[in-house]
């Protein structure tokens, strides 16, 4: 009989650890899984987008050319796993915790041009082509949530003030590109909003807008890589 | 001791789940192979870790669909030393590209220049129909060239795809089939 309970005891006593073990692994893994993405040197924020300077459109090399130089490894030849030899892409990163970022790209109507919003952990945020933007431009204010509350406050601020008032003081935040879309004194003008701008709430402050222009051939690169003169992404100051 | 076997297992756990393929929820398409998730907002935790490993930025949702090939029509292996024809119905899309990787997602160099094969530029029947020929030597046609090392994979990207972005989506999608013909 006391052997039996011995036994039992010893049990008991090393079912902790092995729990304790079971439970450790779990949370390893768990923390594993979701500190990847963002400490991943391997990720594509890392290692294209997370040392460009804010305002800064990047081009990463055209992959058909890393392909002919013979490069070993994705990381050697500065290109990025996957890549669609027909897409030349650009790229620039974002960091709202400065203030918005204004986006703005026209495709040349006879290429795909796609745009998409992705955090830094790598997360397709947002995606578009410019079948689905008007006039195929792009004019995308990417704000977090408390950005966009400012900005509608500060438009609700003074009710009582004519419209001229409001444009005025929404051109000032703004940079002069944008004085031409807000200037009609229509009613729509009086929102933040110009017609054509699409204001995008980003739930993280940090990621990186990648555009997508498909060239009809491969020897096209060069031609669809001028597109880039079109791409900006200018930081933006709100007013205090 | 413990502890050094919680994190054994634990790597062990990490690394495993995220060998193969991007998370859950895969559609498959006769040979072809989608991930709808990975190209929008509601990508799982375990597609987010393998992406980052990855290194790649697939399509979003809204930039079109890509399908990944790693098997021909009946289950083998894609092996370079094989010709392969690919034909038949496409997904309803803008344009589309088929391009050929080695298993690490580089292009594969050959003296054609050649690493894939756009949807407008391809040689077509009067019907519209077209047949593909990857293979490492030439093919007059649509040829696509395929490199030295054996194993590859396919993948075909449908931009601006009629699909939504839901996995009964895609029940109705047709995509080319990949049948395997000599080998070498």
């Amino acid at each position: 009989m006391n052997w039996r309970r011995q036994r039992l005891d010893r049990a008991l006593a090393i079912a902790p650890w092995i729990l304790g073990g079971i439970f450790g692994a779990i949370a390893q893994h768990l923390i594993a899984i979701l500190a990847l993405p963002t400490l991943a040197p391997s990720s594509f924020y890392n290692r294209m987008a997370a040392r460009l300077p804010l305002g800064e459109v990047a081009l990463p090399p055209n992959p058909a050319h890393s392909a002919e130089a013979g490069a070993t490894s994705a990381a050697e030849s500065g290109a990025y796993p996957f890549a669609d030899p027909f897409a030349t892409l650009a790229l620039c990163r974002f960091d709202l915790r400065d203030g918005p970022l204004r986006v703005r790209a026209a495709s040349d109507g006879e290429r795909l041009f796609a745009v998409s919003v992705r955090l830094a952990d790598g997360t397709p945020f947002y995606s578009v082509t410019e079948r689905q933007s008007p006039k195929g431009q792009f004019n995308i204010l990417l704000v977090t949530q408390a950005q966009a509350d400012d900005l509608d406050e500060a438009n609700q601020d003074e009710p009582g003030q004519p419209l001229e008032a409001t444009t005025q003081k929404k051109n000032d935040a703004a940079d002069d590109e944008r004085q031409d879309a807000s200037e009609p004194a229509e009613p729509a003008a009086s929102r933040a909003e110009p017609a054509d701008e699409l204001r995008l709430i980003v739930p993280k402050p940090r990621g990186f807008v990648l555009f997508r222009v498909l060239s009809l051939r491969e020897s096209d690169y060069a031609e669809t890589a001028a597109r880039r003169s079109t791409i900006s992404c200018t930081p933006e100051k709100l007013e205090p | 001791m413990t502890l050094a076997a919680a994190f054994g297992l634990g790597l062990a756990a990490t690394i495993f789940a995220l060998q193969g393929d991007p998370g859950f929820n895969a559609v498959k398409l006769g040979p072809w192979l989608l991930w709808p998730r990975l190209g929008s907002a509601d990508i799982d935790p375990y597609a987010r870790a393998w992406l980052a490993l990855d290194g790649a930025a697939p399509l979003g949702a809204g930039e079109g669909l890509s399908f990944v090939a790693r098997e021909d029509q009946n289950g083998a292996k894609l092996d370079s030393r094989c010709d392969y024809i690919i034909a038949g119905a496409t997904p309803s899309a803008r344009v589309w590209t088929l391009t050929a990787y080695d298993v690490n997602g580089r292009l594969r160099p050959n003296p054609a220049g050649r690493y894939g094969l756009i949807s407008t530029r391809l040689l077509r029947s009067g019907d519209g129909a077209f047949v593909i020929e990857a293979a490492r030597e030439a093919r007059p046609g649509n040829w696509l060239p395929l490199g030295q090392k054996s194993r590859f994979v396919l993948i075909f990207r449908a931009y601006d795809a009629n699909a939504s972005a839901t996995t009964s989506g895609f029940e109705g999608l047709a995509m080319p089939s990949i049948t395997r013909g000599a080998c070498s």
